[in-house]
């Protein structure tokens, strides 16, 4: 009798382990799996196409494309916990990415902006807007802020990046108070042209008749 | 980082609240440990570093005597904190408010503010500060915004200021209206941030388009930190008549009768979150007909004057076809209960709509958006389609007004005799002028009709505006008046009730203002101010009514002899010549004009300001003194996240999914071992 409750009881450990784990690898799977098929319609994007949608239930649209020390990231318009799960989001009324003013992206701690955490001041946070300009910030500063700190949303005379992201980094349960901020200054913004010359090969995955493959141009 | 921010809320010893504010630049700031108990403290920059400020107290006395109202706010500033203090509070005031005198009041000496120009009272007001003397200045920031700076507040030290105002009371529809507006709504401020340090302390930087922003958007408590700002108010009515009713909506006041009909109103433990509202209707058949008060000042007569045309039942009027444009403010300081209210008042007036009547509705935030491209008859498919459009709209985002208020006014085809925009908004913005020239501008054939919404909306911006749309202004402060104000509203939608109003004095030089009386709708008076050589004869109204010559005398010289007509009288020509702005004339030659009034009535205005200075010194010269921005409420039934927001969550549920999933598998391997065990 025991031991038929100790079976009954570690199968349902065993399914509970077996849904949380799918649910939470679905998680980082869908981080990682957006950002290519958001790297599709950044192509269209910027090739002049209007409000491209990733994928045809979208209820956004990439904006921008944010180069961190660790790799880049196509950014959607908005951030709404739905963008969020897929891209950092670019905060809608705040000034356009290489715009003057302040633009503020935000990302998950744990996903796509966990590398905030290790951003130190003289950092180099690039962004290309659809136009492919590039604009490049250099870091400022960082800090915890509570959530209700909107003052670093505040608009500034010169051109200002600001990324924000949970707080702590660690921190197992999500939803916390707490924000880290880190704000970037305007050093210089290259327009497509002088980018072009410049550009590094882009390795992007496209898609080959009914095969994703991997391109280095 | 160049930017400043706010920089959090964080609670302090015992009363102490933690605010956020801007420190002034090279600002000295204290540690958490180095303050005494119960201080305001306002974050800075840099964290765990707060800067002190005063705790700031109102006590309100209101005298009602017919028409007229008078009024002292006392303000008290106290310093808890071991330093030297400044502070600056930003508080409305009613927005026809004259304000004639300020007093600054240290322990047993009242010392008399003086009216100056703006700028030479600020030297006054700067030279005290420096030299250690205490000091308090009065400006204007908007006809209902306020600015009392108080310098030189000692540690423990309790300052008063007594600002005393008259105003002509509201009424309309057969009811009386005593407003006094207590705290000032955050602002939508538009435009682009300008290079230069922001002058004021807000939490607003100034910008192209509200030069003055900082200046009209003070620091605001989030509501987690409960309320500040205390406020006692006491009213006492003399309404002159027996009255029917008498309320107070806003507010549990206590309301008493002595003998001989005054009556008394007592508020206290409020906090300054809402506009107090108190209201009276006449008992009936004792409704005022006319009623006129005088005052003789250095021989010149100063009259005002309220005529009320005969009430509607009489008039057969022939409802004409229309085109009605809805407007409704769905940005986020509509949020909570305000959005609530304009819902239902927006549904209501769709009901009113005949199916001869075209109509569409815009609404906005940020950006806006139209029902239709363009106005549609009112078909019983169409009302449907516009209320389930309407059920859905929800709060979010800024108040960018000028687009939608410029959509609503252009007349692109002139399907019907009458053209009305109906304008549902908190007028919760800073660049109120920039509006009010539109619409002067656009107003064409249109009629526009502002419906306030909300605990404290910004009534300067609802009244001018429907004074320059030739319409009419209707407020409704919680969801029980929708009904009530929406039916008011109906009936002026009818028809203007009295039009080409003509008055003749009996001086032909008289000065009359309003120098032009609109049109009135349904349930509205004449009410007019006028300075003239003698008051021997009468005040002859005429006008239109269905079509029939109305003609009215009101015997001058039987009218009561009141205190401070000339100072109402004045007030009306400032507003007249402020309007003039709108409508094109040069801002130098309006302040001319304006200084010449002001100066000469002893009245606030926006280039006037009144300066008190304590003449001996008090702050040692080797203290510092320390600025601070007195923070406000947020308005009663308003959402702090709606309007500041707050910064988008940055973590998913990824890691719990992960680590439960963890356990859930270490458990059961840990079962499978026992039971081999076992």
């Amino acid at each position: 009798m025991r031991r038929r409750l100790a079976s009954a009881l570690s199968l349902l450990l065993l399914a509970v382990g077996g849904v949380q784990g799918g649910r939470g690898a679905w998680i980082y799977a869908k981080a990682e799996l957006a950002q290519i098929l958001l790297r599709r319609s950044w192509a269209d994007t910027r090739a002049g196409r209007e409000r491209v949608r990733p994928w045809p239930w979208a209820d956004a649209w990439p904006v921008a494309r944010i180069i961190l020390p660790d790799g880049d990231h196509i950014v959607l318009g908005g951030a709404s916990g739905r963008n969020l799960a897929f891209a950092p989001g670019h905060l809608d009324g705040t000034a356009p990415p290489g715009g003057s003013g302040t633009c503020v992206v935000a990302g998950h701690r744990d996903t796509h902006f966990s590398v905030l955490e290790d951003l130190v001041e003289g950092d180099r946070v690039l962004l290309e807007d659809a136009s492919g300009t590039v604009t490049t910030y250099r870091v400022t500063a960082t800090a915890v802020v509570d959530e209700n700190e909107t003052g670093v949303l505040a608009e500034s005379a010169e051109p200002t990046l600001v990324l924000i992201t949970c707080w702590p980094f660690d921190a197992v349960i999500p939803g916390g108070p707490q924000r880290y901020v880190v704000w970037a200054e305007h050093v210089e913004t290259l327009k497509r042209s002088n980018v072009e010359r410049q550009r590094p090969p882009s390795r992007s995955w496209s898609r080959v008749g009914s095969s994703w493959r991997y391109f280095v141009r | 980082m160049a930017s400043r921010f706010f920089s959090g809320l964080v609670t302090v010893a015992l009363l102490a609240v933690a605010v956020v504010a801007f420190p002034q630049q090279g600002e000295e700031t204290i540690g958490l440990g180095e303050v005494g108990r119960g201080s305001l403290l306002a974050a800075t920059e840099t964290p765990g570093r707060y800067i002190a400020v005063p705790l700031q107290s109102t006590e309100v006395e209101i005298t009602v005597k017919g028409l007229v109202v008078e009024a002292v706010v006392e303000q008290t500033f106290e310093n808890r904190s071991n330093e030297w203090l400044e502070g600056v509070y930003v508080f409305p005031l009613p927005q026809g408010a004259a304000v004639h005198a300020m007093k600054l009041v240290v322990g047993n000496r009242v010392i008399e503010g003086q009216v100056q120009e703006r700028e030479a009272a600020r030297k006054v007001y700067q030279q005290a500060k420096t030299e250690g003397k205490k000091a308090s200045l009065v400006e204007q920031e908007r006809p209902n915004i306020f600015t009392t700076s108080v310098a030189n507040i000692g540690p423990g030290e309790a300052i008063a200021v007594r600002i005393a105002y008259q105003e002509i009371l509201e009424y309309d529809s057969g009811r009386f209206l005593l407003r006094f507006p207590m705290v000032v709504g955050p602002r939508y401020i538009p435009g682009k941030p300008v290079e230069t340090e922001s002058e004021g302390m807000g939490w607003a930087f100034d910008t192209d388009k509200v030069p003055d922003a900082s200046r009209i958007t003070p620091p605001v408590l989030h509501p987690d930190n409960g309320k500040i700002n205390p406020v006692k108010l006491t009213v006492s009515l003399d309404a002159g008549m027996p009255l029917e009713r008498l309320i107070c909506p806003s507010h549990p006041a206590q309301i008493s009768a002595d003998e001989g009909g005054l009556r008394r109103i007592r508020l206290e433990g409020a906090f300054a979150d809402r506009d107090f509202v108190l209201e009276w209707v006449p008992a009936r058949g004792r409704e005022p007909r006319a009623a006129v008060f005088t005052e003789e000042l250095d021989g010149v007569y100063y009259v005002l004057a309220m005529v009320m045309p005969p009430a509607d039942e009489f008039v057969e009027t022939v409802r004409l076809p229309r085109e009605t444009v809805f407007v409704i403010d769905t940005s986020g300081s509509m949020g909570g209960a305000s959005i609530l209210q304009a819902r239902q008042a927006l549904l209501l007036a769709l009901e009113q709509l005949r199916p001869e009547d075209f109509f569409n509705i815009i609404e906005f935030d940020s950006n806006f958006t139209e029902l239709w491209p363009e106005s549609r008859p009112a078909m019983p498919a169409a009302v449907a389609e516009a209320k389930m459009w309407v059920e859905r709209l929800d709060a979010n985002g800024g108040t960018e007004m000028m687009g939608p208020l410029l959509a609503a006014l252009s007349d692109r085809f002139e399907h019907t005799p009458l053209r009305q925009v109906i304008f549902i908004t908190d007028g919760c913005v800073g660049n109120e002028d920039a509006l009010f020239g539109a619409i002067n501008a656009e107003l064409g054939r249109s009629r526009l009709f502002t419906i306030g919404i909300g605990s404290a909306p910004n009534s300067h911006f609802m009244e001018r505006a429907a004074t320059f749309g030739r319409g009419s202004f209707t407020h409704i402060g919680t969801p029980s008046e929708v009904s009530l104000r929406m039916g008011e509203l109906f009936a002026k939608l009818e028809n203007p009730v009295l039009a080409d109003i003509e008055l003749v004095w009996p001086d032909p030089d008289a000065d009359t203002w309003p120098n032009r009386v609109p049109d009135l709708y349904s349930g509205e008076p004449v009410v007019v101010t006028a300075r003239l050589g003698t008051l021997h004869g009468d005040l002859e109204a005429s006008g239109v009514r269905a079509h029939q010559a109305w003609r009215t005398g009101v015997k001058l010289s039987v009218g009561k002899d009141s205190a401070g007509i000339n100072r109402l009288w004045a007030r009306r020509k400032i507003a007249a010549l402020m309007d003039d702005r709108a409508r094109g004339v040069a801002e130098t030659e309006v302040r001319e004009k304006v200084l010449e009034v002001a100066l000469e009535h002893h009245l606030v205005s926006k280039y006037t300001s009144l300066v008190a200075v304590d003449v001996t010194p008090t702050r040692p010269e080797d203290a510092e003194l320390k600025s601070g921005a007195v923070p406000t409420n947020l308005p009663a039934g308003w959402q702090h996240d709606k309007v500041f927001g707050h910064l988008p969550k940055g973590a998913t549920p990824g890691r719990v999914h992960l680590l439960t999933a963890l356990l859930a598998l270490a458990l059961a391997v840990a079962l499978r071992g026992l039971r081999t065990v076992v």
